[in-house]
Order: C-alpha cells, then structure tokens, then sequence
C-alpha cells in the first residue's frame, strides 16, 4: 500500500483538511532515498574482508615477505587508523555520543582488528608471549575495552568482552552459533562461569552509576550466554556436581526472567525459557529415565504447553475488547 | 472467510503510515488518535524474541501430541494409506485447533498461529503424499503437493508457507526439466523466465488478486517474499559459476573438476549483466531491494571471476576487493553528505536501525573470534579424569 493509497484513504475519513493532504502528498513526492544503511553495511563488509584478507596474507606468505616489512606495514595501518579515530574522537563523557566523523568508528574497529592481526603475527613469528598464551588473548581484552568506553562504539565492546572470555579458554563465534569449547574440563567450565558472573556484576554496576548505560545489553548478552552455556555444561558433565548446577541453572533463569521482565528486554526472556528447558529436560531424563516412550512424549507435551502459556502472557498487552478466554 | 481479519490487517498498514507522518510532526495528535479510533487493529501484539520461543515450543507440543498415539498406535504405520489418513486427520485436527485459537486470542504472526499453519501442511502434504504410488518422481510430488500449499497461503498469508510454496515450486521446474536429454542445457534460461515472471507477477498482484488494496494488504510479506527470491534465483541462474557446477553436480559419473559448458561466453555476459542491471533499475527506480541484491550479485560475480581466472592469490584480493568495497562506500558517504538526484545518506525512518546496530556487533565479534590467536594452543596431553561411566581415574 503506498502513502498515496492511505492519504486517499483518510481523505475519505474527512482526517486530513485538503491542505493537509497536499502538504503530504507534497512531501511523499519529494521523500529523499535514504542509502544509510547500504553504504554503511558496504563499509563494514569491506572492513571485514580487508581484515581477512591480510590475516591470510600473513600466514600465507610471512617467508617471502620481509618480516619486518610486513609486521611496520600492518601496524603503520594500526596506527593511521587509531589516530584518525582519535583525531575525531568525541568528547569523554558517560552517556551516549558519536564519533565527530562520519568514518571515526570504522576507523577504530578498522584499527582494532589490524591489532588482532599484528598480535597473531608476531605471536606466529617472533612467539612474543612464550607460552603465556593467555596473555595474546588478555591483551587485546586490555585495550579493546578502556577504547570501547572512550569512543563509544558498541562493537569494540563485543570485541573486547569477546577477547576476555577466550582469555578463559572458550571460544565464541557467534555465527557458528556454539561455542567451540572444552565444557568437560572442570577448571573451564568454573573459569567461565566465574567471568560471566563477575560480567554481569560489573554491567549491572556500570549501568546503575550510569557509564554507558546503553552498553549494558551487550555486556548481558555475552556473558549471560556464557553463562548459560557453562552451567549447562557442568549439569551435563559433573556428576558430583550435578546439584550445584542445577541450582546455578534455575538462579540463572530466574535472574534473567526477572531482568527481561522489568526492562521489556524479550531476548533475554528467550534465553531464560530456552536454556532453562534444556536444563529441566537433561534432568527428567537423568533421573526420571521412565520406561517406554508414552512418558516422554506427554513430558513434551505438557511442558511444550506450558511453555507457550507463559510466553503468551508475557505478550506486550494491548486493549483488547475483543478477546475473549 | 480468511484465517485473519482482513479489515485489520489493512488498517494496521494505514495506521502505520500515519504513525511515521506523526512522527515527522506532519500530523496532530488529534489527527492520530481519529486515525487510530477510526482504523482499529485488535490484534494481540507481538515482539520478535517472543515469537520465536512461542513458535519453537508449540512445535514441540504439537510434534508430541502427534508422536504420542503413533507410539501407542504402532498400527498407524502398518501401510501407507493406514499412515496417510493418521497424517491428513492429525493435520486437520491442527488447523481446527489454530483456527480456535487464533479467533479466541486474536492472533496474528505470534508464533503460535505460525507453528499451527506450518504443522498443519507438513501434515497433510506429507499425508496426501502417502496415497501416492511409490517410485514417482520429485517433481510429481511436487506438483501434487502445490495445491495445497496454494490454498494454505490464500487461507493465512503466512509468510513461511510462502517460502516453502516457491520452493516447491522451483523444485517441481527444477526436476521436471531433467526428465528431459536436454533438460541441462535449458535449465538456467527455464529458471530465469520462471523467476522473471514470478517478480512480474509479485510486483502486480492485481493480475491474480482482485479487490487490490485490501487485499493486497493480506499478502504483503508473501509478495515481499516472492520479489526477494524471484530476484536471488534469477541471478543465481545465470551465474557462471552456479550454472558450471550445477551441471557438474548433474552429470551421471560426476567428474572431479566441473567441464566447461555451452554458451560460456553467455553465460560470463549474464554473471554481470544482470547485476548491473538491479543496479541500474535499482538506483533509478530507487528500489531498496534491486539495489541490495545488485550489490551482492556484483559481488557474486566478482568472486565468480576469481574462481577461474585468478589473477592475484586469495588473500590479495580479499584485500583488494575489501579496500574497493571501502572505497565505493566512503565515497558515497561523502558525496551524498548533501543530497544529490534523490538520494541522501541521513538515515530516515525506513532504516533498520535497530537490526543493524545487532548485526553490526555480531559481525565485530565473529571478525574479532577468527583472527584471535588460539589460546589453547599448546594444549598438552595427559592430567584428564573420566566422568561418570564404568571407569575412573587419571590416565
């Protein structure tokens, strides 16, 4: 239906004054195209292709490209690239702001991941950390995040937590949609819990003195899911354990429920029920284990339904005269 | 007589326009409040995450209640015609009660309704499939099975069961074709009249549709839909690349390398001449979807090119081609700073903001995760315990 149909339809209506109606029609015909989004994505997707390009070239080609050359040439573009996002650098403050260029936060991720780039090179070639390897994952987490907070970019905070988080030995590839992590081992699995909830302690704390409050949901994101994902993996693989996790579980969801609920945050809602009846599930398996299949299937059902009631009632209310119950 | 109320669906599109006129101020307050008295949409509202775990677990009830009497009932499976009317039956009984609901709670696009109308004709195709005699081909389920999804999509308007009509549909071309010697040679240029026309249609509904507007209202997303993967098939078809491995993948013994095929001096003309014509018809007719899906099919055939005739290594020009894509989008950032034949680059309220600002993080993430240097890299073996099972101890 295009504005034309619906002016022609609230004429109609006597809504609009013919004035009125001119006046819109007016500006429906002079409506400039908006390409925003479409040149910014553009510039994203060409970042990211420029990242892998000379990630691959490093690995590809280190023996016939002088060393050297090639690690100043990399961090001759790191650095270009810093100092022009801090040459238009917004002025420090704790709410909300924007680059004063159109490019400054391209620019930044630009210059964050050349950074990743020269450490895994140098890493590769010269073993700068020995075999601290911990601190090549600690390292970017050090400064992703202070430059996060300073530019104000949203990514970089993703970036940042994200390098954190390997720092404890999981690996997150959103994409990929798993995390590519040794959930049996014990000392992961306590390690990555540990950081979630110190994450989520620290998100909830900046968020209530107010630093950058708009990057509270994507610190809650992260580390609930790893979180989520860690208990998960103790409740599946610790059976001494089994009890605490459980616990850990339902506190989890609970928390979360409790969250997507007051702030109208729905994603975290979903994570909550999702997560949760993994859990309730792995434990009606592991210690109902009923015989024949009948049991399962009205498990299924009974809980399927009782799911979607509670996620029904969670529904944005409307005035409604019309339903009826 | 559809599963939704037309009346609202129309007027939730009227009311919508108007609310982007409030939000420029072109209308009063007094103005928005008669249009929404004087349009109402009753619909229970919605919200995206909300839909997706109302939708995951009504499919998991459903798939249960439907697994519950086939475990009990082990007759059900004895022979086709005996699992066929399980399935039709079972299948209706879901549409009666989506249909309860969705009237009872005022459904639209919640999920729930979703689930029941996909459930629904997964049931009855698969169903109606069963009284089919065995060794038929694809493409003759195919077309027996389009009916139904036909009637289903004007009953609901669901966009899912619009995916999954085109794609039936596709597949039913798609096989029907290889029963011919020729078949091969003529698939790409079928594909691309098919999907050619199936835009023309998607883009004038009025051809199969009457009453236009209100109508037309009930079959947005589907429409929508159509356009995007008329377009998305009809590049695809006359890429050189898909069309060089798709006849590999086709001939009977599969060869190791894919041969070259007819007309390759055609078909390197179609890999990019068809996205500079979206280009072309996109910015011309500032047409948001043509200009999209130039742009990656562009990128398509570039990736085409240096499948086969690599000039530079890989990751040169992964670099090159990131570095033009930097390029083209910084100079079109600067040359629109001030609006030129129409085109702005000030956001409007068209912009997905809030899609973009998530894909914008979880692309930073993914990027971020593949160049990380491996923590674990010098993993060392020994010092692990056994969990639970029979055994027990370090090894």
């Amino acid at each position: 239906m295009s504005p034309t149909d619906v002016l022609n339809e609230l004429g109609k209506h006597d809504i609009l004054s013919t004035d009125q109606q001119a006046k819109l029609a007016d500006y429906e015909r002079a409506r400039l195209f908006s390409v925003h989004w479409e040149l910014r994505s553009m510039l994203y997707l060409g970042i990211l292709l420029v990242s892998s390009g000379l990630g691959l070239l490093v690995y590809d080609h280190f023996d016939q490209i002088g060393h050297t050359a090639l690690l100043v040439a990399i961090a001759a573009g790191c650095v270009a690239s810093y100092g022009f996002a801090w040459r238009y650098r917004p002025k420090w403050t704790t709410a909300q702001t924007q680059s004063r260029s159109t490019f400054g936060d391209y620019a930044l991720i630009l210059a964050c991941l050349l950074f990743l780039t020269l450490e895994g090179y140098a890493q590769y070639q010269y073993n700068l950390f020995g075999t601290r390897y911990g601190l090549a994952t600690l390292l970017p987490a050090l400064l992703f995040l202070p430059l996060a907070y300073r530019f104000d970019h949203r990514g970089v905070v993703g970036m940042g937590l994200t390098a954190l988080i390997s720092w404890v030995g999981v690996t997150v590839r959103p994409l990929e949609l798993y995390f590519k992590t040794n959930f049996f081992n014990q000392k992961t699995v306590f390690s990555a819990i540990l950081l979630s909830l110190v994450l989520i302690g620290v998100a909830f704390l900046l968020k209530q003195r107010r630093v950058k409050a708009h990057f509270t949901d994507t610190y809650l994101t992260i580390a609930s899911n790893l979180l989520m994902v860690a208990l998960l993996g103790g409740l599946f693989n610790f059976d001494e354990w089994r009890i605490g996790f459980a616990f850990g579980l339902l506190s989890a969801c609970l928390m979360l429920d409790q969250y997507a609920r007051r702030e109208q945050s729905f994603l975290f809602l979903l994570m909550s029920v999702v997560y949760g009846y993994i859990g309730v599930t792995y434990l009606f398996y592991h210690y109902i284990h009923p015989q024949g299949d009948t049991a399962y299937y009205w498990y299924f059902i009974l809980t399927g339904i009782g799911v979607v009631y509670y996620l029904i009632s969670q529904l944005p209310k409307r005035d409604t005269p019309h339903e009826s119950l | 007589m559809k599963a939704y109320n037309e009346q609202w669906i129309y007027n939730r599109e009227i009311v919508g326009q108007a609310e982007r006129w409030y939000q420029k101020q072109m209308l009063t307050d007094a103005q928005i409040t008669a249009v929404r008295r004087a349009y109402p949409v009753n619909f229970r509202q919605t919200n995206g995450f909300l839909e997706i775990g109302l939708f995951l677990f009504t499919t998991v009830a459903i798939l249960a209640c439907y697994l519950l009497p086939a475990s009990v009932y082990s007759t059900l499976f004895s022979d086709q015609i005996t699992y066929g009317v399980f399935n039709i039956a079972f299948g209706a009984g879901v549409g009666l009660v989506g249909r309860w609901l969705i009237n009872r709670r005022l459904f639209y696009r919640n999920g729930v309704d979703n689930a029941f109308v996909v459930m629904l004709t997964g049931f009855l195709a698969f169903g109606a499939n069963q009284f089919l005699p065995n060794g038929l081909s694809v493409a003759t389920h195919c077309l027996f099975t389009l009916p139904l999804l036909l009637i289903v999509l004007w009953y609901y308007g669901d966009t899912l069961i619009a995916f999954f009509t085109i794609a039936v549909f596709y597949a039913f071309v798609f096989d029907g074709l290889l029963k011919f010697s020729w078949g091969n040679e003529v698939l790409p240029f079928v594909m691309m009249a098919v999907s050619g026309l199936l835009y023309l249609l998607a883009r004038k509904p009025d051809f199969i549709l009457s009453q236009p507007t209100i109508r037309s209202s009930y079959y947005t997303d589907p429409l929508n839909l159509a356009q995007w993967l008329s377009l998305i098939v009809l590049a695809a078809s006359g890429n050189y690349f898909m069309v060089r491995e798709l006849n590999r993948l086709l001939l009977k013994p599969r060869p190791q390398l894919a041969p070259e095929i007819m007309w390759p001096g055609l078909f390197w003309f179609l890999t990019f001449a068809i996205p500079t014509l979206y280009l072309w018809q996109g910015l011309q007719k500032k047409d948001r979807m043509l200009i999209i899906l130039g742009v990656l099919s562009w990128i398509g055939a570039v990736i085409t090119f240096h499948e086969y005739k690599a000039l530079v290594p890989l990751n040169t020009a992964l670099t090159i081609g990131g570095l033009t894509l930097i390029g083209i989008a910084v100079g079109g950032i600067q040359l629109l700073r001030s609006p030129k034949n129409g085109f702005m680059d000030a956001p409007d309220d068209d912009s997905p903001d809030e899609f973009f600002i998530h894909t914008e993080t979880i692309a930073a993430i993914q990027a971020a995760a593949g160049t990380h240097p491996d923590a674990k890299h010098g993993v060392r073996f020994g010092g692990g315990d056994f969990g639970g099972g029979g055994s027990e101890g370090k090894y």
